[in-house]
């Protein structure tokens, strides 16, 4: 599959060898395919297949890079691309460092994550993988909606230092299912990440969206008072919280422009709650891993925080070049973050309303349209969505309207925590915009934190 | 080229296709750079071209892309075959509002093509800013500048043809700086769109200047002080992110697809419902607000939309009370037949797309404020009494049915007795959507009046970032949660 990607960019590369260029070659292939679903129909059927090139060249310390939507065919357009960025950079100022060109050392094709039968889901198999995860659970009033996107994603990294090359092949599903209902505005979530086609599980979304519809149907729903909640999170929301601190947390470049709620003063420190424990741990298939990164390092399981001690900064490497810091391969489209499971046996939705419990536990799922208040602090706000459920300590649950959390993740993942169930799930982020990517955290089904401020109610759905 | 998307056209329509259309983009660039700190970290270009096709069959909706032109019947075909699958499950067959055929052409106004400028004349701007910004107290200098020109040739199956020429150009500096507390803090700016066009000729080295000095002083200012009390006041919005409130609580609220529950999967719905058209009030009777999609100078205008419908200056919102939607073709026949009454006449003009391998959907043009009659900035705050002004947007959270929001700002001055007294940090309020423009009790006049622009909106699955303008005047809204 990449054997004809890396012969085009051998002459390319061999192209710019000619016209004195130094160069990077990023090569981006996606076939992605997206069935949409809305008010019960499918509102969009799409594919689309794209071929992107990123060439960046290099004159000391003089960087500028040249992007284009082509295909693999049109060597004579991707050639003037080279000689595009060769004339760019003419005119771009020097950095105050010296940007690291990698020598790779040998060819590396990484396909592990890559399953032809996902890549090739047909039409009709999405379509029937639909009407078995919802069968009998629409109505007049129980509109369907939700995504299934699904793709094969190609990367191939070359540049003029050696004749050598990256690759990096997935396969990928993000399976997003919703019910809500038309005139009472509720929704209910049940979502799945599939990395082969033996992933894909319709009859487990039936059972946790039957199970919610239930609730939706049958409890009573309201506003819920302000103040403190013992919070459960589930797997959208954990993934949410923790993706953020990869952004404004253990990234280095970030802590050093002031975006970041851990200093270097903290590294070895317990910042967090000792149940907490984070891992880039690029043996996990179901994150579609880079076990090299984009410069050839090679990447090994690497802590980021241990039992709440803060481990360490991740760098990119022009962070690293830029600041000085030891590069740490994290040059990647994406981390293969792990959150270690917990000992609770509660696992399913079913579970933790069966549990017992002493007090009122809210559980959130799901976490809409986050955002940094205050990145100094950790200070993120965003409103429950999908699926929340008031559980009463007399064992009742209420359906809850949507609240708002405005909260410190060094609180949220603090000594509050008081238990995190004992098995994980992968959880998908990739994000549609741009080129594909598929992304995925393995977290854990549930982590319940005591005392968490809602700062507002809604007063209906 | 033309003639061979014209024969697919027709081969697909015959084989049932109800309505056939496609966007060839023979050419689409941006140029992005960005100083940061004195380092040129970005200089790029980018190029792309490429084809969509959008095939309406048997009450569903297929689409198809690719950026190879090479084979013109497959990609019809595979959209018709999208189409076919997506007919299996149709609950409101689709169909579009009656639109004229159209042959037409729009160029967004401009003087001067950014992409005629020699880079170094760019780069040369952007070191000036960062020499201007590299003051004390100021840890990050952020300058950057981005331009995009893109030529679109639209064919339907009712016979449009509709050639369109846009470029943009999309400037903005920033600095960040740490607190005694090790907080860091930002302050930015982002021009105005002032005169006709929006070329090279709207960047204002002078203006730029100018504002580079005053966001460094308030930066200061900002590092310095308190934070912002956590009470009820006044909250006065200045432009810098009154254009913000009104994106997020009127623009998207307004979406048509949203309303009718096309988003609910991903970006959420709307609080507001189909029954609401006519007779529910938004806010109080100072409030009016427009899509206007023939601004001139704003991104949120570009001749004719992506069903070809010509742009429009429709009210949304008249004197508080609900008139009008974002919409587009299909969405507005959808509300008709489920409301049982014609709310929309027609296709407001606002189904776009941000590139040739998305499919077109209701996206905001320019969603503007009118003008009020309670005078200048000055005025307004004389007439508060205990308030807080409130300019730059810093962090933006809002329900999933637009219900309530959450914003926080770069920098807030305490007003006290109708004179400002203290800047503070950290200033922040949130608020319910209905009962905050219920509270609007001032609205400046043209004097306060300005078009901002947004480059990076995103919406849809797939995503679709798009950019568009809002004119917003100065806002006083009552009794508002500040500082939490
Ligand atoms: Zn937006």
């Amino acid at each position: 599959m990449t054997e004809k990607i890396i012969s085009v960019l051998t002459k390319l590369r061999q192209f710019a060898i000619e016209n004195g260029i130094t160069a990077t070659f990023f090569y981006h292939e996606e076939d992605s395919a997206l069935m949409r679903f809305a008010n019960s129909a499918i509102s969009l059927n799409t594919n689309e297949h794209l071929v992107r090139l990123d060439i960046t060249a290099y004159e000391g310390c003089q960087r500028a890079s040249y992007e284009m939507i082509t295909n693999l065919d049109a060597i004579e357009d991707m050639q003037q691309g080279v000689l595009q960025a060769g004339e760019i950079v003419k005119h771009a100022q020097p950095l105050n460092y010296t940007p690291t060109i990698p020598v790779y050392q040998e060819t590396f094709i990484e396909e592990d994550a890559y399953d032809p039968n996902l890549a090739g889901i047909s039409n009709d198999e999405k379509l029937a993988y639909f009407n078995q995860a919802v069968a009998g659970l629409e109505s007049d009033q129980v509109k369907l909606g939700g995504i299934f996107s699904s793709g094969r994603n190609i990367l191939v990294v070359m540049n003029t230092q050696s004749e050598h090359a990256l690759a990096h092949v997935t396969s990928d599903a993000q399976i997003t299912i919703v019910l809500s209902h038309k005139t009472l505005k509720w929704e209910l979530i049940a979502e799945q990440s599939a990395q082969k086609k033996d992933d894909l599980d319709p009859e487990k979304i039936h059972q946790e969206l039957s199970f919610l519809l239930h609730h939706y149907q049958s409890d009573q729903a309201e506003q819920i008072p302000l103040g403190k909640y013992d919070i459960v999170f589930g797997p959208a929301a954990i993934a949410e919280l923790v993706s953020t601190m990869n952004w404004i947390g253990f990234n280095g470049g970030m802590m050093k422009r002031g975006y970041s709620f851990l200093s270097e003063d903290q590294l070895g420190k317990r910042v967090l709650g000792s149940p907490f424990t984070l891992v880039d741990d690029p043996t996990q298939v179901e994150t579609f891993p880079f076990s090299q990164d984009l410069m050839g390092i090679k990447r090994e399981p690497f802590t980021l925080f241990d039992q709440g001690v803060f481990k360490a900064f991740t760098w990119y490497q022009d962070d690293a070049d830029e600041f000085g810091a030891e590069p740490t391969g994290h040059t990647v489209m994406h981390k293969s973050l792990v959150v270690s499971a917990g000992e609770t046996p509660v696992n399913t939705l079913e579970e933790l309303v069966k549990a017992p419990r002493e007090k009122d536990i809210l559980y959130i799922p799901y976490i809409h349209y986050m955002n940094f208040v205050n990145p100094s602090k950790g200070l993120v706000t965003g409103s429950s969505r999908f699926g929340a459920l008031l559980l009463k300590a007399d064992g009742s649950v209420v359906v809850p309207y949507n609240v708002r959390l405005t909260q410190s993740l060094l609180d949220i993942f603090s000594e509050k925590i008081a238990w995190i169930s004992d098995g994980q799930v992968a959880y998908n982020t990739s994000m549609s915009y741009g080129a594909r990517n598929p992304t995925a955290l393995i977290v854990p089904n549930f982590v319940c934190v005591k005392d968490l401020e809602i700062s507002h109610a809604n007063s209906s759905y | 080229m033309q003639q061979k998307i014209k024969e697919q056209i027709d081969r697909i329509r015959s084989q049932g296709a109800v309505y056939v259309d496609s966007r060839w983009y023979p050419n689409e660039e941006t140029h992005n750079l960005t100083m940061w700190n004195g380092n040129l970290k970005n200089a790029s270009a980018t190029r792309e071209s490429g084809i969509g096709v959008r095939v309406l069959f048997k009450g569903a909706w297929g689409f198809s892309a690719s950026s190879d032109i090479n084979n013109l019947p497959g990609l019809f075909e595979k959209a018709l075959d999208n189409a076919r699958t997506a007919a299996e499950r149709v609950t409101f067959p689709v169909r579009l509002a009656e639109k004229d055929a159209i042959q037409g052409s729009f160029s967004s106004p401009n003087r001067i093509d950014p992409f005629t400028i020699p880079f170094d004349q760019k780069v040369g701007f952007l070191k000036k800013m960062d020499d201007l910004l590299n003051q004390p107290g100021v840890s990050q200098r952020v300058a950057d500048l981005t331009f995009i020109r893109k030529q679109i040739l639209f064919y339907d199956s009712e016979g449009s043809e509709i050639e369109k020429n846009i470029i943009e150009v999309f400037p903005s500096i920033g600095v960040m700086g740490v607190d005694a507390d090790g907080q860091t803090h930002r302050r930015s700016f982002s021009p105005a769109r002032l005169g006709d066009t929006r070329g090279w000729e709207t960047i204002d080295e002078d203006l730029f200047t100018t504002e580079a000095e005053r966001i460094v002083r308030e930066l200061n200012q900002v590092l310095t002080a308190d934070s912002c009390p956590k009470e009820e006041r006044s909250v006065i919005l200045l432009p810098g992110i009154m254009f913000l409130q009104t994106h997020e609580t009127i623009g998207h609220a307004l979406e048509l697809d949203r309303i009718l529950g096309y988003e609910l999967a991903y970006a959420g719905g709307s609080f507001v419902t189909l029954e609401d058209f006519g007779t529910l009030r938004y806010g109080s009777e100072k409030l009016t607000a427009r899509a206007n999609a023939t601004v001139p100078n704003s991104p949120g205008s570009f001749g004719y939309d992506d069903d070809g419908v010509p742009a429009q200056d429709n009210l949304l919102i008249d004197k508080g009370i609900l008139v009008g939607a974002i919409t587009g073709r299909q969405m507005v026949e959808e509300a008709n037949a489920t409301a049982r009454k014609q709310i929309f006449q027609g296709s407001s003009g606002a189904n776009r797309a941000t590139s040739f391998y998305r499919v077109p959907i209701e996206r905001m043009t320019n969603i503007n404020i009118d003008p009020g009659t309670d005078g200048t900035l000055e005025d307004i705050i004389k007439d508060t009494e205990k308030g807080i002004v409130l300019d730059g947007d810093k962090s933006w959270s809002i329900g999933s049915n637009r219900e309530q929001f959450h914003f926080a700002t770069e920098i807030g001055w305490l007003v006290e007795d109708g004179e400002i007294t203290d800047v503070v940090k950290n200033a922040t309020y949130q608020g319910e959507t209905l009962k905050f423009y219920n509270a609007l009790s001032a609205v400046g006049d043209e004097s306060t009046w300005e078009v901002q622009y947004v480059d990076n909106c995103g919406k849809g699955q797939p995503n679709q970032v798009m950019q568009l303008g809002h004119g917003v005047p100065v806002c006083r809204f009552d009794n508002v949660r500040i500082g939490e």
